[in-house]
């Protein structure tokens, strides 16, 4: 009962054999190795499995692989270009936006989809916009910073 | 090179973790894997009849079904670790029953779907007090053997386990540890006292909710070694563990700790029995990757708490009687209970005249009880600080001002009889009192409330080594086998830079595995930085001595008259004479070289005590019309000892006071009366999202700790202590009613804000 999908995942195009039920994170994780779209819950609450597709925040856990052929997939894996690391990448890692690490792919990603919204977002704004978005470390104060530093940065 | 120590600087592992680099312990590939799912007792209590797996078995892809007699178990004991799976009965909703191991993680879930199980119902055990007593159901109706239950407890806090057992108090077989700790005429001390308050305090049971669920990946090589990769916080307690449940040689064991998605004290041998049991069963790779709801149904949670208690003081604030009665609801964990922690931290960092305090673990039909960041010390806290506060009131003290009149300054008797060390107190006391924002305390809009309350860890200890390498290109390797939980690598890189002196760039810091590494105890109760740091520092040492042996042979310079700075060896005083680090290597480790390798070890036995004392200020708004409780601002101090790198400091400080404010306004799972979980998973239990938590500000004090390394200390677990208690007292004074239940819920504080 397995059927293709394909999509442009980091830019290269990518196929896989896919069973109906499949979701998109365990197709990026299983059939594709992507191992930085983490599976934290089974409710959709968590966010540790955050990728863009076609530009939007979406929580890999709800999409189904079907859903997502034909379309173009960001993941963390993707997110820096030519060695360089994206701008919320190099403000994470200057701002102490992170600690286990467990929920940051996921949350740099979602970040990453309000910075392309509105570049210098306030706290409050950033703070609403990780509402899906959960961290048990760091208390958010230096993903906020992360975040801003990053929209400044842009 | 101390002036490394104290510089903010990003953490060594933050690059490979903000590109999706880091493989956590269920990312890696591993070749014929199989996937296990577990089924989970629906019964809070129960006799298992049988475990009928044909349905399951029939499921393509399904390998096998084990139930417990089907893993090579050899320990007897009734731990988590002696029956991973409930062998014939089952003590609370969501114990594992069964494993169910298929060739992929859907057919697993339908094969655990498929498996029946036969259960006849005992009376579920699930108020704490009435359990204690006489004559009250058993939540255990198998009697415990005498099997030795492991090494979990001493994990995580230094604290003495009491005074002899109160022989006078009739309580039933559920009590399974009573503690006394008495000292003073506690009468004498009342009846000296000008005012007296009490109360008692309820807190639910909590969970860590660490991001990444508990996971672990066993296989068994050619050889015989079984290999468990895992997310834990101690691999040598593990391999202890599992080498006690399948009574197997230690050599034969390797057990490799992953990158830590997040433990906070829960992450101890629970899921590694399992997959290990299933893949010496099967003889193939076994991976277990825990649901949420399995996570939150199937592990180890903080215990719920009952605490009565009761304290006196004299008009000048001098303290002087504390009385105290604490239940702990240990779950179905016969092993250990953190009725001894409460007990001790119960008292707080203040000095008393008489103190009579007793702690009871009691078992009952809920999870079984585990560790949770500083376990048993922010129910405590919460009961002190809220009754210090009433008791401030009675007499019309400040209560920063009474707290500091009474706070333990080094060589004060503590509640063990032993001295204290060096102790922060009075300097975080004296250090949050002048901030602005206690100031303003009576100039606050209606409804609003600012509290303080303080709280500490006494830290621990654990002998501990640590190897450091030097290499050809000038470089440095810190191996310790220390899980790095709260940033303790990037510590350990600036330690070793420091006493070596070299950039802390040029150290990489590796994390090894049971086969090769060097001794270190599991993560936890804040004594990784105080052990294993300090076991770093001497390694670093060894090395730099090394060094200095061959370049005094290559500047033909005295070893007394050389120092390293940056990576480069010189003459004190003349630097132009000098050979790098790196040219120096190149000559040692080669064929026919000449010099001893640069490699350091490292060790370190600490006995001395270094606390931890954090206080904090919450300011808060209750909206009266809903019973809500938002957080404004909060402020947080704390004697860390000395900051090797404050961001990460800071960044604890933070994650410590965030999780308080889970425990003060959110967390709770909740059982019905037949002892099933009603809120296993994020969408119904509620941990701080960042719309909650407001700007947290810290105030970082420095009390050296003598032993510690360049002054550090343990800093983890201090920052949660307090951070509820300060909350409650913030929403008493905004409010105008003190609540006595945690979380403040909407319902609870409305339902308060009426009586």
């Amino acid at each position: 009962m397995s059927d293709t999908v394909a999509f442009v995942v980091n830019g290269e195009p990518r196929s896989l054999e896919v069973e109906g039920r499949t979701l998109l994170v365990h197709a990026l994780r299983d059939g594709l190795g992507l191992t930085g779209a983490h599976i934290g819950c089974d409710t959709s609450q968590c966010g540790t499995c955050t990728v863009l597709m076609d530009g939007r925040a979406v929580k890999s856990c709800t999409v189904l692989a079907h859903q997502a052929d034909g379309r173009e997939l960001t993941t963390i894996e993707g997110l820096a270009s030519d060695g360089e690391l994206h701008a919320l990448q190099r403000a994470f890692v200057e701002h102490h936006g992170l600690q286990c690490g467990f929920c940051t792919p996921g949350i740099i990603l979602t970040a990453a989809d309000l910075l392309a919204r509105n570049a210098s977002p306030s706290d409050d704004e950033i703070r609403h916009a990780l509402r899906g978005n959960l961290c048990r470390c760091t208390g958010y104060q230096g993903i906020v910073e992360s975040i801003r530093a990053a929209g400044a940065a842009a | 090179m101390s002036e490394l120590i104290g510089v903010a600087r990003p953490r060594i592992d933050a690059p490979d973790k903000v590109t999706g680099a880091t493989r956590y312990a269920a990312d890696g590939f591993v070749h014929g894997l199989l996937h296990a799912r577990l089924v989970l007792s629906s019964d809070a209590h129960a006799r298992i009849r049988g475990v009928d797996k044909a349905a399951a078995l029939a499921i393509p892809g399904v390998v096998a079904v084990l139930a417990a007699a089907d893993l090579p178990i050899a320990s007897t004991g009734t731990d988590r670790t002696s029956e991973p799976l409930a062998r014939e009965e089952v003590v609370f909703a969501g114990q594992p029953v069964a494993l169910v191991v298929a060739e992929s993680e859907a057919a697993a879930q339908d094969g655990a779907e498929a498996v029946l199980v036969d259960y006849e119902s005992l009376p579920p055990v699930v108020d704490v007090e009435a359990a204690m007593e006489p004559g009250a159901a058993l939540a255990r109706t198998v009697a415990e053997t005498d099997e030795e239950s492991g090494d979990l407890e001493s994990i995580h806090a230094g604290v003495d386990h009491g005074q002899a057992d109160d022989p006078q108090e009739e309580l039933s077989g559920n009590v399974l540890d009573r503690i006394t700790r008495e000292r003073g005429d506690l009468d004498a001390a009342f009846a000296a006292s000008d005012a007296v308050v009490e109360g008692t305090f309820r807190t639910p049971w909590v969970y860590q909710a660490y991001i990444e669920p508990q996971v672990c990946t066993a296989w068994v090589e050619p050889s015989g070694t079984l290999v468990v990769s895992t997310s834990t916080q101690g691999s040598f307690v593990t391999r202890n563990e599992l080498a006690r449940a399948f009574d197997l040689p230690l050599e034969r064991i390797r057990v490799i700790a992953e990158p830590l998605g997040g433990a906070f004290g829960g992450k101890f041998a629970l899921v590694e029995p399992l997959a290990a049991g299933a893949a010496l069963a099967l003889g193939r790779p076994v991976r277990l990757v825990l649901t949420r709801s399995e996570d939150f149904a199937a592990t180890n949670p903080a215990s719920a708490q009952v605490t009565h208690l009761k304290l006196g003081a004299r008009t000048d604030g001098t303290f002087t009687a504390i009385e105290g009665r604490m239940i702990v609801d240990r779950g179905s964990n016969a092993g250990w209970g953190v009725e001894g922690i409460t007990s001790s931290l119960v008292v707080g960092p203040y000095r008393w005249e008489a103190h009579d305090i007793r702690g009871y673990g009691v078992q009952t039909n809920r999870f079984t009880f585990g560790a949770y960041r500083a376990p048993g010390a922010p129910t405590a806290a919460y009961a002190l600080e809220s009754l210090l506060d009433e008791l401030a009131g009675k007499l019309g003290l400040d209560p920063i001002e009474m707290r500091l009149r009474n706070a333990v300054v080094e060589g004060d008797i503590g509640i063990s009889g032993n001295p204290y060390p060096t102790i922060g107190a009075v300097q975080v006391l004296e250090r949050i009192r002048e901030h602005a924002l206690w100031a303003s305390r009576d100039s606050l809009p209606d409804g609003e409330g600012i509290g303080f309350a303080a709280g500490h860890w006494p830290g621990g200890n654990e002998p501990a080594a640590a190897v450091c390498r030097v290499d050809t290109d000038g470089t440095m390797t810190v191996v310790t086998s220390a899980v790095d939980m709260s940033g303790v690598n990037s510590g350990f890189a600036v330690v070793a830079a420091a006493a070596f002196g070299l950039s802390p760039d040029k150290v990489r810091v590796v994390t090894a595995d049971t086969s090769s590494g060097p001794y270190s105890g599991a993560s936890g109760g804040s004594k990784v930085m105080y052990t294993v740091g300090k076991a770093v520092l001497r390694a670093a040492e060894s090395a730099r001595e090394k060094v200095l042996a061959a370049a005094s042979q290559e500047l033909e310079i005295a070893p007394d008259d050389l120092e390293v700075v940056d990576g480069v060896v010189q003459a004190v005083g003349a630097p132009d004479r000098s050979v790098t680090v790196e040219e120096l290597a190149k000559k040692a480790l080669r064929y026919g070289g000449r010099y001893e390798p640069f490699e350091g070890h490292g060790g370190s036995a600490q006995t001395s005590g270094a606390p931890s004392v954090a206080a904090h200020l919450s300011h808060v708004r209750v909206d009266r019309e809903t019973g809500e409780v938002t957080l404004l601002r909060h402020v947080i101090a704390q004697d860390v000892g000395r900051a090797l790198n404050p961001a990460l400091v800071e960044g604890q400080m933070r994650g410590g006071a965030t999780q308080g404010m889970g425990w003060a306004l959110f967390e709770e799972l909740g059982h019905d009366e037949d002892g099933r979980l009603l809120n296993g998973s994020f969408l119904d239990y509620a941990i701080p999202r960042a719309e909650h938590v407001p700007e947290i500000e810290t105030l970082i004090v420095e009390v050296p700790a003598p032993d510690g390394p360049f002054g550090a200390k343990g800093i983890g677990e201090a920052p949660v202590v307090g951070a509820p208690a300060a909350i409650a007292n913030a929403v008493a004074t905004a409010a105008g009613t003190r609540l006595y239940e945690l979380p403040m819920t909407p319902p609870r504080v409305w339902k308060a804000l009426r009586s």
